[in-house]
């Protein structure tokens, strides 16, 4: 799944391991979720939106959407 | 960082460590006691089974760290070592049974007994985890 995270973690000028903490999970937890090789649950993707103030298909693209 | 660790981790690692030392002593003692005092009756079963209760304590503090750990990334790795583990145990078992049953040299060997199949689980367990971590790199 594509998702936005390394950018609009770069908008607030948060490393990974700010993100990680923030979501209270490791930063390879965020880096595996960056580089679209781990989906997160919907409970993560949930918190995720939360933190950034987004809807979940805001940061989070289908991959089987064209 | 890769090296830091949950609570839940922590709480895993110092509980391993009592239950593996509870191991090593409590394997000392019985193996003194079979040497020295040559047990007999239902005493040898019971003294023979004694060592890998703490084994058992160790897999059951393995499960309550899968339980008890918050990070969903984390647990999925540790699943997946955990299955790769198993498959490594199931490969070395299987051909353990047949190299013991038609190699007679193997199945004399003194070194080669059953309660190694966990020692190898734990060992590829560990050897696992680097490698499914640098997949998600």
């Amino acid at each position: 799944m594509k998702n936005r995270l390394r950018v609009l973690r770069a908008e607030r000028n948060w490393s990974q391991a700010d993100l990680a903490e923030r979501l209270e999970v490791s930063r390879q937890s965020v880096n595996a979720i960056e580089t679209g090789k781990f989906d997160p649950s919907l409970p993560l993707a949930f918190r995720l939106a939360r933190l950034f103030e987004m809807t979940i298909e805001q940061i989070f693209t289908d991959d089987g959407l064209t | 960082m890769w090296c830091t660790k949950s609570a839940a981790e922590r709480v895993y690692l110092a509980r391993t460590l009592i239950f593996m030392s509870i191991y090593v002593l409590v394997t000392a003692i019985v193996s003194w006691i079979f040497a020295h005092r040559h047990p007999q009756g239902t005493l040898v079963y019971l003294l023979a089974v004694l060592p890998t209760l703490p084994i058992f304590a160790v897999i059951a503090s393995l499960g309550k760290y899968l339980v008890e750990e918050r990070d969903e990334f984390v647990r999925t790795v540790l699943v997946q070592c955990s299955l790769w583990a198993t498959a490594v145990v199931l490969a070395f078992a299987t051909c353990l049974g047949s190299l013991q049953k038609y190699v007679p040299s193997v199945n004399k060997s003194p070194g080669l007994q059953n309660y190694w199949v966990f020692v190898v689980w734990f060992l590829a367990f560990a050897a696992a985890q680097p490698l499914v971590r640098w997949r998600y790199k």
